[in-house]
């Protein structure tokens, strides 16, 4: 209505020109473009730095929490879990990961998944950690990236072996697993060098198969002639060096473990995933360090008659006293057709060629030439004794001197067969009891009795009164001896004697006063006579002696027969003449002349008078003259000796000398040899000193 | 011209030709652009308030979606290390019983938060289309959101305090969370998205539209 009534100008419009809207714009919507931009770039970066999802599936999932429980690889956290469900048809726990993209590539298929628990163990504990901040789950693989995987199943059981740790895994063999343990230690001469893996039963059933793992560098020490043996438990070995006992350690006491050693060089170094079989005992590993356990053996058979009740399968084999083999198997067979059938004990022996001392590329057939040619020389088996007490028996391979002769049966049977002798089992019981036996054989009783005999006799001696006087008796016998010692008589005895020889020396002394010199020297002339007289007879004796050599040169050439007749009279001519009154009288006449002597001096004693010296010295003449005829007859005396011999030369010149008679003879040539050199004696001594018939000494 | 605030009885300092100091409070006329008491900048309607309150609006409700993802509070004891969010952590005070602390904390951390994105929401599009319903209202629900805005930061003064009081090394830890920061610009931001709020224009409806 304005707008057309007023011719005017348009009213001032004060409204401002609308600016454009990005004059319109305020600065400040940079702020919320920042915070945008910001949360968005924060997002994206979060997002891109989210981890690689992973699932691990495991049998149940005891502590594993979603968002708490980590994964952790070599200690440091590098995942968590993100959830936990189950599998489809609930068999399995699945569990979802996130794990870092630093680490996501290496996770193909040799990764590894297991949770960590506490583990209290004889080794230690282990995963301590966990008690207090809830198990986690540890990771391993190796540090080479291969084909990402992103599904897994995790170990029940930590693996013990790092992917990249460093070391050799062998396969080892057990006939029984009751002693390994997962985790059990290797020891090497006493240092834990591995442990083993999870037993596992081997594929066939028959050997328990566990992986070891043994850490370089001393994986160095393994080579093909290592050997593995069980040191679990302990062992008590009764043996000929005594009773001993081993323990191995602790822990191997409880948990089993496996040592090893390397005895001999010259091992070829091994692969990965070598072979080993564990031997029960140390001992048996070290005995088959010197046999290659893939060196053919030579088995043959020996065929026992008797009990092998003692003889084990692995028992030794010994050639000359040297482990040759051992025993492979024993059993039973029937030998013979069905009339003369019976059943023999099987032994079959393996042989190792190179025991025998062949050479290493000894083969078996060479082995059993060598055996063969051995038994058709004597050789034999038979069981010998190894340990009493234990009752072992091993086999020996023993040569017998007389043995029947006899071949190896190559043919028939499934070995070669050793023929069999004797054997030599000492049974401890039979042993005991041949020695109680002998003990009880023993004159114990009697014994006893005898000594109680003795005892009581002794008793009785001691008890005698004349054994209790006998003391006093030797003190009195003794006190009268002094006494007797002591008596004035005795004690003059000396004296006397000494007056005696002054009464000599004056005797004498009067006697060369008295101008008896000559008398004396014709008694001494006579008494020479006497000598020349003895020396004459004596002269006979060397001719006596030649002849009684001659007779006995002769004797030797002495036949037995005739022996007692002659030797009788020969012996009866002897005693003649031994009894003829010559013979017999000699003594008497000279022991009359001597006492014809000592009469005489008695006399010249007894006188005491120098005016009877003459009288004296013509008596001493007579006697002097006395003995001269008694030593006159010594020729004759001597010439029937020599006759004597003569005879009896004769007699026995026949006859040998060792009889009985010739050594009689020869006794009784002896006698008379003695009886000539009394004779001689004599008179060399009368000879000698020739006053001596004087004095009568 | 004034005829609408003449309907209702009431005209504005604009209507009179005046505009007042918003510092001061001293009377200019209309085209005065320098207070000349404080020297203040003199400005009768701020035309780009409703810019200003979207801007700093939308900026707060970003840094509230990490406030709320992320982790309130770092806790590692010697038994274990959590996270908690807000909204976590209120879950788990309220499975604990602790229904007092659950509930404030849900308040002053969910509730007041949201309810000053809806109300300055409210009142923006409000204004944005000159709508003449209960201005009264508006305007005291615009008082009660700059009034309030403030008690938010009281889930930050609690990290923060936690933060500063529990360090005994490995025994127990509290440190704050990405959440918190986001958290406390989120507050940062609503308030002053409530503050570019210029509560003039709720009353302009009338004015404009002619």
């Amino acid at each position: 209505m304005n707008d057309t009534t007023d011719t005017g100008p348009a009213p001032f419009d004060v409204r401002p020109v609308k600016k454009r809207i990005w004059q319109r714009l305020s600065l400040v919507w940079l702020v919320p473009l920042v915070a945008l931009a910001i949360s968005l770039w924060a997002a994206w970066q979060n997002y891109a730095d989210r981890g690689t999802l992973i699932t691990i599936s495991f049998e149940n999932a005891a502590g594993i929490s979603a968002g708490e429980t980590t994964i952790k690889y070599r200690d440091v956290t590098v995942g968590e879990v993100e959830d936990v469900e189950f599998s489809e048809g609930l068999t399995d726990v699945l569990i979802h990961a996130r794990v870092d993209k630093t680490v996501a590539p290496f996770l193909d298929d040799d990764a590894q998944f297991w949770v960590v628990r506490p583990d209290v163990s004889v080794r230690g504990i282990t995963g301590l950690e966990t008690v207090l901040s809830g198990v986690f789950i540890e990771g391993n693989w190796d540090t080479e990236a291969d084909v990402a995987q992103t599904q897994f199943t995790g170990h029940e059981q930590p693996n013990l072996t790092r992917a990249n740790q460093r070391g050799t895994r062998v396969v080892l063999r057990a006939d029984d697993g009751g002693s390994i343990a997962a985790g059990a230690p290797i020891l090497h001469k006493g240092i834990e060098v591995g442990y083993l893996e999870k037993p596992e039963l081997s594929f066939n059933g028959r050997q328990v198969i566990v992986n070891a793992f043994i850490e370089s560098p001393y994986d160095r020490q393994i080579t093909s002639s290592t050997r593995f043996w069980d040191t679990s438990g302990f062992s008590v070995s009764f043996g000929t060096g005594g009773v001993s006992l081993d323990v191995s350690s602790l822990a191997s006491l409880i948990e089993g473990g496996i040592a090893f050693d390397t005895v001999v060089s010259g091992g070829e170094p091994i692969n990965e995933g070598h072979r080993f079989d564990i031997f029960q005992t140390e001992q048996s590993a070290r005995d088959s360090l010197f046999t290659d356990p893939n060196a053919e053996v030579l088995e043959v058979a020996v065929l026992f008659e008797q009990s092998v009740s003692g003889l084990t399968e692995g028992a030794e084999v010994r050639f000359q006293g040297i482990r040759v083999g051992e025993v492979r198997s024993l059993n039973a067979i029937v030998v013979g057709d069905t009339a003369t059938a019976e059943v023999r004990l099987q032994a079959v022996l393996a042989i190792e060629p190179s025991r025998l001392g062949m050479g290493a590329d000894a083969t078996t057939g060479d082995a059993l030439e060598l055996l063969s040619d051995f038994v058709t020389r004597g050789l034999r088996a038979r069981m010998v004794t190894g340990n009493i007490l234990a009752g072992t028996l091993f086999v020996e391979l023993v040569e017998v001197e007389d043995a029947l002769p006899a071949i190896m049966n190559l043919t028939s049977g499934d070995f070669p067969v050793i023929p069999t002798t004797d054997s030599l089992i000492s049974d401890v019981a039979a042993t005991a009891e041949g020695l109680l036996a002998r003990i009880d054989a023993l004159p114990v009783e009697e014994l006893m009795d005898g000594a109680i005999d003795l005892m009581d006799s002794f008793e009785r001696l001691a008890n005698d009164e004349y054994t209790r006087a006998t003391p006093a008796a030797l003190v009195a016998l003794l006190d009268d001896s002094r006494s007797l010692i002591n008596s004035d008589d005795i004690q003059a005895i000396p004296a006397d004697i000494r007056k005696v020889i002054g009464d000599l020396d004056g005797l004498v002394t009067e006697a060369a006063e008295l101008g008896l010199v000559a008398n004396i020297d014709a008694a001494v002339l006579t008494a020479t006579q006497v000598a020349t007289n003895i020396e004459l007879a004596t002269q006979n004796l060397p001719q006596i002696t030649a002849d009684i050599e001659a007779f006995t040169a002769r004797a030797n050439e002495l036949e037995l027969a005739a022996l007692v007749t002659s030797a009788t009279a020969s012996l009866d001519a002897i005693d003649a003449f031994l009894g003829t009154d010559d013979a017999v009288a000699f003594p008497g006449e000279a022991n009359a002349a001597l006492s014809t002597m000592r009469t005489l001096l008695d006399d010249v004693r007894a006188g005491g008078a120098v005016e009877n010296v003459n009288a004296a010295l013509a008596s001493a003449n007579e006697a002097a003259k006395a003995v001269e005829d008694a030593v006159s007859t010594l020729p004759a005396l001597a010439a029937r000796a020599n006759q004597l011999v003569t005879q009896t030369e004769a007699v026995v010149n026949s006859y040998g000398e060792r009889s009985r008679f010739s050594a009689e003879t020869l006794a009784t040539l002896r006698d008379i040899q003695e009886a000539s050199d009394a004779i001689s004696s004599l008179a060399r001594t009368i000879e000698r000193n020739p006053n001596s018939l004087l004095i009568g000494r | 011209m004034g005829s609408a605030g003449q309907s209702h009885g009431l005209i504005t300092a604009r209507d009179a030709g005046l505009v007042a100091c918003q510092q001061c409070g001293q009377v200019h006329v209309l085209q005065a652009r320098i207070c000349k008491r404080c020297e203040g900048r003199l400005q009768s309607r701020d035309a780009e308030s409703l810019q200003k309150v979207w801007a700093w609006l939308i900026a707060g409700m970003i840094a509230y979606i990490p406030a709320n993802v992320y982790p309130m509070l770092l806790t590692s004891t010697l038994v274990e290390r959590s996270e908690s969010t807000i909204i976590g952590g209120v879950i788990e005070l309220f499975e604990h019983g602790s229904w007092g602390i659950a509930t404030i904390v849900f308040a002053a951390s969910v509730m007041i938060p949201v309810g000053k994105f809806v109300a300055i929401i409210y009142l923006a599009i409000s204004v944005q289309r000159h709508s003449k319903a209960n201005r009264h209202e508006r305007h005291k629900a615009y008082e009660v959101v700059e009034f309030i805005g403030r008690w938010s930061m009281i889930d930050v003064f609690v990290v923060a305090i936690l933060s500063a009081l529990v360090q005994l090394d490995t025994i127990a830890t509290v440190n704050p969370g990405i959440a918190a920061m986001s958290f406390a610009l989120s507050v940062i931001f609503t308030m002053l998205s409530a503050q570019a709020f210029d509560s003039r224009l709720i009353w302009d409806a009338d004015r404009t539209q002619q």
